[in-house]
């Protein structure tokens, strides 16, 4: 006994998570590991960096783009998580009262998610462009010519613009969410409160709502996560323009280490030290998203 | 009793007029795309509906921006992500679902930590790394630099996929005469093929709507996907919106496609993450 059944108890084990792990620390460790140091250096993408501590992060601190960008984001973020745990939820209990074609009308729903973020800024750029874009072609032909609006031009526009494409392209991912929660929720809850006499708002309510709690964190979570990441949709609609007033922690972050049009001055290290605060925001919420996710499974 | 019927059915018909309304306001964007995708181009602004149909759009397109090329691009990029992640999340799911070893959970949690960390973080050291490795603008390189992410998740979704097996049929496997590794292959490997196209689905989607790496870490342009390929052309074809609409149509297609056949599973694949926790 011994040695060799411990060799052996081990052997099967490290051989399956071997491949795995490979890739997973060529892939994401070491990067990960040289995102955090590059944070404190200083870093053109030709010289070698140097160490500068955390003049990255005091910079960025009094950076006005930096906050302006912060503050879209959050702006992002916020509206998309009110919009996506309000929306979808009531079109779910709409195709989840039982009436008929409900599988069309989600398909007719879910079918903007397949669409990637590059196409759906792509197709939203002719809809809101002000001269041929179709949106204001409507609003001329309807009569409506004094609603035209510089819907990507216009600073106070900007933002919203972009808020209602992003709803348009994840709402039917959430209407799924909710539903597939919806319709595990036990049918003998809603004929419990129907015999007590509780009408539909009352059901809604009182029954549909406080059984979906752990799905409402699960979108509150996921669309905070991606709203604070944003990126794609952005930055082919405006690319964080006019003037910043869309620029989101993801495009100055890009904006930054890359350049819009071929600038000649990457700030790599600056740079890095954007996407740290994108990194800790997002593990926060993460971290929050698991502890959901085991309360769930000990209740289950 | 006849005052609630009418109230019924007044609720009935006031839910399917805003789902109808609803439906014509989310399917408008895409249904003008095609529309314009169809029509002839001095039709663009004067006609809803095209008059006639034309697909000389499609021809224009697809021969001006090299649709097939970056298409190919894209399946091949998806290939190579896709073969990656399988094989490396089948084995790790299988080890963290269904083998004892000692700190398997704390192992699970380090394997799946990288599920939190946002491709954004690690673009800038992903450049240089690619760059080092000889790997940056190269197919190969932008496959490999999204296995990382990927594969945390894919692990995290087959793990819980192997845990829901159970566990008599490994049993029975061994008192067959399987080893571990025979239980492995011939029981629970063959069982978990839905798992797999689950992820196979996830990973296609993700890595064929992929933006920011792919147009980072790839300059040439005969070497470009399809998502960066389509936003570098639009500045080329700005306000030809008839070639654009039929460009991105055709980008849609494959996508398209897959979900038509494997609705349930793509729904699946698309919404393990959020309904598993």
């Amino acid at each position: 006994m011994g040695r060799q059944p411990r060799w052996r108890k081990y052997l099967l084990p490290v051989a399956f998570l071997a491949p795995g792990a490979l890739f997973l620390l060529a892939f994401m460790a070491i990067p990960m590991v040289q995102a955090v140091a590059l944070s404190f250096q200083r870093w053109n993408g030709l010289d070698t960096p140097s160490w500068i501590g955390f003049t990255n992060y005091t910079n960025l601190f009094q950076d006005e783009t930096f906050w302006l960008s912060l503050g879209n984001t959050l702006l992002y973020t916020v509206s998309m998580v009110v919009l996506m745990s309000t929306l979808p939820l009531i079109i779910a209990s709409m195709l989840n009262s039982g009436i008929r074609g409900s599988a069309t009308f989600r398909f007719i729903f879910f079918l903007p998610v397949i669409i990637s973020l590059t196409i759906t800024g792509l197709l939203w750029s002719m809809i809101y462009e002000p001269n041929f874009g179709v949106l204001n072609e409507m609003l001329r032909s309807l009569g409506l010519g004094n609603a035209t609006q510089l819907w990507l031009a216009d600073k106070s526009l900007v933002m919203p613009s972009i808020i209602v494409m992003s709803a348009w392209q994840s709402l039917g991912f959430y209407m799924v969410i909710f539903f597939a929660a919806m319709q595990a929720i036990p049918e003998e809850l809603y004929e419990a409160a129907a015999i007590d006499g509780a009408g539909v708002w009352h059901r809604f309510r009182n029954v549909t709502i406080p059984m979906l709690r752990s799905t409402f964190i699960v979108v509150i979570v996921l669309n905070t996560i991606n709203g604070i990441k944003v990126f794609d949709q952005v930055w082919v609609l405006t690319a964080g323009g006019p003037n910043h007033a869309s620029e989101t922690l993801g495009t100055y972050l890009y904006r930054t280490a890359f350049g819009a049009m071929g600038s000649s001055n990457p700030q790599l290290g600056y740079a890095t030290s954007i996407a740290m605060i994108i990194l800790v925001i997002s593990l926060i919420f993460s971290v929050i998203q698991i502890r959901v996710g085991q309360a769930n499974e000990v209740e289950n | 009793m006849t005052l609630y019927s009418a109230m019924r059915r007044l609720r009935i018909s006031s839910t399917y007029l805003f789902l109808i309304l609803l439906s014509m306001v989310m399917s408008f964007p895409l249904f003008w795309m095609v529309m314009t995708s169809v029509k002839p181009q001095r039709e663009v602004f004067t006609q809803f509906l095209p008059r006639a149909i034309t697909f000389a759009n499609f021809d224009r397109v697809w021969n001006a921006m090299n649709l097939p090329l970056h298409l190919g691009n894209s399946l091949y990029v998806a290939a190579l992500v896709i073969v990656i992640v399988v094989i490396t999340s089948t084995l790790a799911g299988y080890a963290f679902g269904r083998m004892e070893f000692p700190r398997r959970n704390l192992l699970f949690y380090v394997f799946i930590s990288a599920m939190m960390i946002p491709a954004q973080a690690i673009l800038i050291p992903m450049f240089s790394y690619l760059n080092s490795l000889g790997l940056l603008n190269t197919q190969i390189g932008l496959g490999l630099s999204m296995t990382g992410g990927s594969i945390a998740f894919a692990t995290f979704l087959m793990r819980s996929f192997f845990k829901a097996l159970p566990s008599e049929l490994g049993d029975a496997g061994k008192i067959d005469g399987c080893n571990d590794w025979g239980v492995f292959r011939h029981v629970y490997l063959p069982l978990s093929r839905p798992g797999i196209a689950t992820v196979v689905i996830f990973q296609f989607m993700g890595t064929w709507n992929e933006f920011m790496f792919s147009t980072t870490f790839i300059r040439t342009p005969t070497l470009k996907t399809i998502q960066p390929a389509l936003y570098q052309v639009v500045g080329r074809y700005a306000i030809d919106y008839t070639a654009l609409s039929a460009g991105l149509l055709l980008a849609i297609v494959p996508i398209l496609i897959v979900f038509m056949l494997l609705q349930k599973q793509f729904i699946k694949g698309m919404t393990a993450g959020a309904l598993k926790g």
